[in-house]
């Protein structure tokens, strides 16, 4: 390789190493940019295992199994109160329908919401410069991504559940578009709880001074991440309150 | 009396690193440990024992507990909740974190240099090809004759998928991970990684998922072989959580190495060093981390599912409830096959480097050789139904992945282009890289040409699920993959040490691996094209002798291996002295100096031409 005599001084160029902002702001960016596409393949992933299910609907079960409804068992009574599978009547196919889709629009607005939220603190910072305006933003876009956790659970305790006897124990079991709605509404709720760990982090940060009018790049990043998320949430909600039942 | 005070200010001596400086593998060690038998402790309490899920439950929460407990007891979680409380790092903090002045210990510490952190992917590597190896051993002593009893036949099936799966992770970081972290920044001239941080997180995550893996062995194993293919894995005992929560966490080390990797080519390379005089094993390692980020997703996501299908009565891959086991060999698939490339085009880039070098001539049509290794990449996310030829998944599309697969000898045959050229006509010298380098040409020829076949929809109704398609996936791995890692290793072994790995210890090395390998999996093909199915503990008489060859012939790669870890454990201290250039190359790994210092470069040097001139030879001024 050839190498010019005259090495050059990159001041900026130090290995992470106290850089000025605006130069590990530029790889953040790009590292940002590559984790949102991993983190896109993994809805893609999500998005073909829903419709792939859907579209095979094994045995006719994409909404039903063969079981009792659950929680409860026939009559409305206890496990105890059977003591065995002998005593239990003949199990039955079960038909479950859809996911309620006010609910998972709310959790999705919810969400639509909190970016606004961060989005606006971010503009507070770099454009309005106001520091202040930023803190409450961020921990108000925190708060309602919070908010969105708790409706990412009750989303999840209302996956119809189906109480499944096997040879050597009775579960409670989901079907195929059960199942596909825990593992979207679980991946939704973990992405929510990423973005409080951010939102509480930029609010403390800027409280803390680590955060300031001339150093907002970290808002930005932050903001790019949660957008992704709010995108994703609209995709998601789109394709499971429009494709779901089998006619 | 008059008396003179000489008064002392208290020296506060601020030497940075905060609690990093009590942390090392040994407090990961227990940290993982304490947070395993925490959340064993924890769950097994809190949920009901008389539901067929609750072990299941108590072993993933027990091994999310080990993974917690490990990162926090090795530093990895410092950095995340400093920056929370909006504490960042002092320059000094950073330098601990660095390694400086530690000497030996910082390779047992969260370390944030590169170099430390290629070392440590080395030794994790032998560490992981070794765990393997033994396994392998095993295995083929269970089949050295007809109806042996050497390991019960249910550990013996645990063997199998356990001895896969450490040989994939091994050899997906076996030249990425050394030499993706120890030499690609500095060939592109950056003082380290984009993030140092990120790159220790990979390594250590790496080290907990192995711990998980190995825990596979000791809690009850696996009986579907490294796919674990469902629903069969429904049935399958604890050892299955662990393999499915070792494979989800290994997934979120390479994604953080894969993203340091690109962000770092594309954005510290040093003024002049164009995409275009990038030295050939950069691209390598940028196109082998874009198509890591492309396929691990799926893998995450299969392993997420089978976790939930055991854990939480989900119905992914149960048919009773609506699941497909077909669901799982798409998703297993869409990962499987890119994987392959992921492994191979470092090894391939690592090789192109090493001919260019040895024969002292410019990589032959670099354009090519760039070109080959993105159309592998691209080509091979288009292939994956070829494992599910003979599962009766869409038949009508069995011609068009036959055709997809088959393209795939175009790329393929171009790194031999590139590779043939480079060599022809150069002035070869035939040191222990360029021996290993040979074989792998060789083996090279085998695995890619038995996988023509393979790729033929006809042939595979005959061969699928016989020996025939381990000695093919085996010459790939092994005969390809492991050479060019080994060949790697003895060509930056100097850079790494500043002393050269032994020649003599080396070509036995190499003789013992190249005959072991021809033995074990030619002798291979034959029982394979003689019927004799995958993974069964035992077999008929009519396999006696090729079955006794290969056993032979994989004790003599076992014996090779020995033989090359020695050499790479005494030359260490002992080896003969280098220099920091003794191949006499210009990429800029090699004008540092032996070892490179903390931070690489005083001064950030400016390209002006690519690394493959070799009539004059360049230092660092």
């Amino acid at each position: 390789m050839s190498i010019d005599t005259h090495s050059h001084h990159d001041a900026h160029a130090d290995g992470g190493h106290h850089e000025p902002p605006e130069v590990v702001d530029g790889r953040q960016r790009m590292s940002i940019w590559l984790f949102i596409a991993g983190d896109a393949l993994t809805l893609a992933a999500l998005v073909f295992t829903y419709l792939y299910l859907r579209g095979v609907n094994t045995s006719g079960h994409w909404m039903s199994m063969v079981g009792y409804p659950g929680p409860q068992l026939p009559g409305g009574h206890s496990w105890a109160y059977y003591s065995g599978l002998d005593s239990l009547p003949e199990p039955t196919t079960v038909v479950t329908g859809p996911l309620s889709a006010g609910l998972n629009w709310l959790g999705t607005a919810v969400t639509i919401i909190s970016a606004g939220f961060i989005w606006a603190a971010e503009r507070a910072l770099r454009v309005a410069k106001n520091k202040s305006a930023f803190t409450l933003l961020a921990a108000i876009g925190t708060l309602v991504a919070l908010a969105g956790i708790f409706i990412s659970f009750h989303q999840l305790a209302a996956v119809p559940q189906i109480l499944s006897v096997h040879a050597d124990n009775t579960v409670l079991a989901f079907t195929a578009y059960g199942s596909s709605m825990i593992i979207i509404i679980g991946s939704a709720a973990v992405h929510l709880m990423l973005l409080v760990f951010l939102g509480v982090g930029l609010t403390l940060r800027s409280i803390r001074g680590a955060i300031s009018v001339e150093n907002w790049y970290q808002s930005r990043l932050v903001r790019m991440f949660w957008v992704w998320v709010a995108i994703s949430a609209v995709a998601v909600s789109a394709l499971t309150t429009t494709i779901n039942t089998i006619h | 009396m008059t008396t003179t005070l000489e008064h002392k200010a208290p020296v506060i001596k601020h030497e940075g690193g905060g609690l990093a400086r009590h942390q090392n593998f040994l407090t990961g060690l227990i940290g993982g440990v304490a947070g395993a038998f925490i959340a064993w402790a924890i769950s097994h309490h809190l949920l009901a024992q008389d539901v067929r899920t609750t072990s299941d439950a108590v072993a993933v929460l027990t091994g999310c507990g080990w993974i917690v407990g490990f990162w926090f007891g090795i530093g990895a979680l410092n950095a995340p909740f400093a920056w929370l409380i909006g504490k960042d790092q002092t320059r000094k903090d950073q330098l601990y974190y660095a390694g400086e002045d530690q000497g030996t210990k910082r390779y047992w510490k969260y370390c944030t240099d590169h170099k430390v952190v290629g070392v440590q992917y080395i030794v994790m590597t032998m560490v992981l090809l070794g765990a393997g190896g033994i396994l392998a051993m095993a295995i083929r002593t269970e089949l050295i004759v007809p109806g042996n009893h050497f390991v019960d036949q249910q550990v013996y099936n645990g063997f199998i998928a356990v001895h896969g799966m450490l040989m994939i992770l091994a050899l997906i970081v076996a030249v990425a991970g050394p030499w993706g972290n120890f030499v690609v920044p500095i060939m592109c001239g950056a003082k380290d990684m984009a993030f140092p941080r990120l790159n220790a997180l990979s390594l250590w995550t790496l080290v907990g998922a192995a711990g998980l893996l190995l825990t596979t062995l000791a809690v009850g194993s696996l009986t579907m072989g490294w796919v674990v293919l469902a629903p069969i894995t429904d049935q399958a005992a604890v050892g299955m959580d662990f393999f499915a929560l070792a494979i989800l966490v290994f997934t979120v080390s390479t994604t953080v190495a894969g993203v340091n990797t690109i962000c770092t080519v594309f954005t510290m390379r040093t003024k002049g060093m164009t995409l275009e005089r990038l030295p050939i094993m950069v691209w390598g390692a940028i196109i082998a981390a874009a198509l890591g980020l492309y396929a691990f997703p799926y893998f995450s996501l299969v392993e997420a599912l089978q976790i939930l299908d055991r854990t939480f009565s989900t119905s992914f891959f149960i048919g009773n409830g609506g699941g497909t086991g077909w669901l799982q060999a798409n998703l297993f698939w869409l990962m499987g096959h890119p994987e392959v490339y992921v492994i191979l085009i470092p090894a391939v880039a690592a090789l192109f480097e090493i001919a260019a070098v040895m024969a002292r001539k410019p990589v032959f049509s670099y354009r090519t050789a760039v070109a080959g290794m993105v159309g592998l990449a691209g080509l091979s996310i288009l292939v994956w139904a070829h494992h599910m030829f003979t599962t009766g998944w869409a038949p009508t599309l069995g011609g068009p992945f036959m055709v997809t697969t088959e393209l795939i000898s175009i790329p393929t045959g171009l790194f031999f282009l590139v590779l043939i050229g480079t060599l022809w006509r150069g002035n070869i010298w035939m040191k222990l890289p360029t021996v290993w380098m040979f074989g792998f040409i060789a083996n090279f020829i085998i695995a890619g040409i038995t996988g023509i076949y393979l790729s033929d929809i006809p042939i595979d109704n005959q061969l699928h699920g016989t020996m025939f398609v381990t000695a093919h996936f085996h010459y790939v791995f092994v005969g390809s993959v492991l050479f060019g890692a080994i060949a790697a290793l003895a060509f930056w072994y100097p850079k790494v040490t500043g002393r050269f790995l032994d020649e003599k210890l080396g070509r036995i090395s190499f003789w013992l691996a190249f005959i072991g390998v021809q033995v074990t999996f030619l002798s291979m093909f034959i029982s394979g094209l003689r019927g004799m199915p995958r993974r069964y503990a035992s077999y008929s008489f009519i396999f006696e002798h090729t079955n006794f060859l290969t056993t032979i012939g994989a004790y003599m790669i076992m014996a090779g291996m020995l033989v090359l870890m020695a050499a790479v454990i005494y030359c260490w201290n002992h080896g003969e002295p280098s220099g920091s250039n003794p191949w006499h190359a210009n990429s800029l790994e090699w004008l540092v100096s032996t070892p490179p210092p903390l931070e690489n470069f005083d001064v950030l040097p400016v390209i002006t031409e690519d690394p493959y001139n070799f009539e004059k030879e360049m230092v660092l001024s």
